[in-house]
């Protein structure tokens, strides 16, 4: 009788401890955006010139939409990656930016500073864009494929490895 | 003394009529209420467990603000707390859902009290069980051998207490 008990319990037991080793080891900040597979919208703005830009799909090719703000510590380490991976992979990519809860001048003076890797920069001044696309914070980057599926989304700054991932990714 | 009585009276008047006044002030406005009402129930997306309603980062407040906005475009609670899930997953809901994968939330802790339970009675029974069925171990030749006497003894006192009567 007892046996059978235990061999009830034990798998039980079993399946609680993975769940729970595997909660302990996952990280908490890591949420999987529910827009992965959907379709990146079409929002109709202004970049930082005053020119009138439309985010999705640019010029045809798989898209890195990258959310910075020149407020944002993480985004100054982050530039770097960009930059190198635009060298290396801008003929087969288009790289645009959406320049998040900014001010204009900080953010011009800021491109100019550490260079502009961004075909333009999506100005969104209220928040408004950011919240329409699920952004928790900056900086925050979206692989859209050609066909306008958003990917990828990536909540940190991105890496050199992440970067090549997400291109890889985009032009399955 | 008269005239101090007359100013006391309309002094107390005077105040009777401005509390009236703050209290018509205090009318708090329903599209706010509303609106807390769908914020309490949202996550705060960057400070992990603080409803959007309590939080002061720039994204609760951005929040906050697109909720009374849609308010006013008329749309009702449950659109806009789709429009948040649709954006930043269940995770936004600080309820977590009773379908999908938030079902195994609401149904795994009273499954497992239940199973916990059902242990327990097995085990309980199983324990009854065996003390009232396994008959007791047989006694050795030893033993018996001193229960007779012991009984010898016992039987040789009671003739001598009776001696006594």
């Amino acid at each position: 009788m007892m046996g059978k008990v235990w061999w009830a319990i034990i798998p039980v037991l079993i399946i609680l401890f993975a769940l729970l080793g595997y909660g302990l080891t996952s990280n908490p900040k890591h949420i999987p955006s529910p827009l992965i597979g959907k379709t990146f919208p079409v929002l109709e703005g202004t970049d930082l010139n005053g020119n009138v830009v439309s985010l999705g799909v640019i010029d045809g090719k798989p898209t890195i939409v990258n959310v910075w703000a020149s407020w944002c510590a993480a985004c100054r380490s982050e530039h770097n990656v960009l930059l190198r991976g635009v060298r290396r992979y801008g003929d087969s990519i288009s790289l645009v930016a959406i320049n998040y809860k900014d001010e204009l001048p900080n953010a011009k003076v800021w491109l100019q500073q550490l260079g502009d890797p961004y075909l333009w920069s999506f100005h969104d001044l209220s928040g408004r864009v950011g919240l329409e696309l699920g952004v928790y914070g900056v900086p925050e980057t979206f692989f859209v494929n050609k066909q306008g599926i958003i990917v990828e989304k990536i909540s940190a700054p991105l890496t050199d490895e992440q970067f090549a991932a997400g291109v890889e990714l985009m032009s399955k | 003394m008269e005239i101090n009585i007359k100013k006391i009276t309309i002094f107390c008047l005077a105040l009777s009529f401005s509390s009236l006044a703050l209290a018509v002030e205090v009318n708090e406005d329903p599209l706010e209420r509303k609106m807390l009402d769908i914020a309490e129930k949202l996550r705060c997306t960057v400070c992990q467990n603080q409803p959007v309603a309590e939080s002061n980062s720039g994204l609760a407040k951005d929040m906050r603000d697109l909720i009374t906005e849609k308010l006013k475009q008329g749309r009702n609670e449950e659109e806009i707390m789709q429009f948040f899930v649709d954006r930043y997953g269940d995770y936004v809901l600080l309820e977590p859902p009773q379908s999908g994968n938030g079902a195994m939330l609401w149904v795994f802790p009273p499954l497992l009290l239940l199973l916990a339970m059902l242990a327990a009675i097995f085990m309980m029974k199983s324990r009854s069980e065996k003390q009232t069925t396994t008959p007791p171990p047989a006694l050795s030749e030893a033993d018996k051998e001193r229960i007779r006497r012991a009984r010898a003894v016992d039987s040789g006192e009671e003739n001598k207490s009776g001696d006594v009567h």
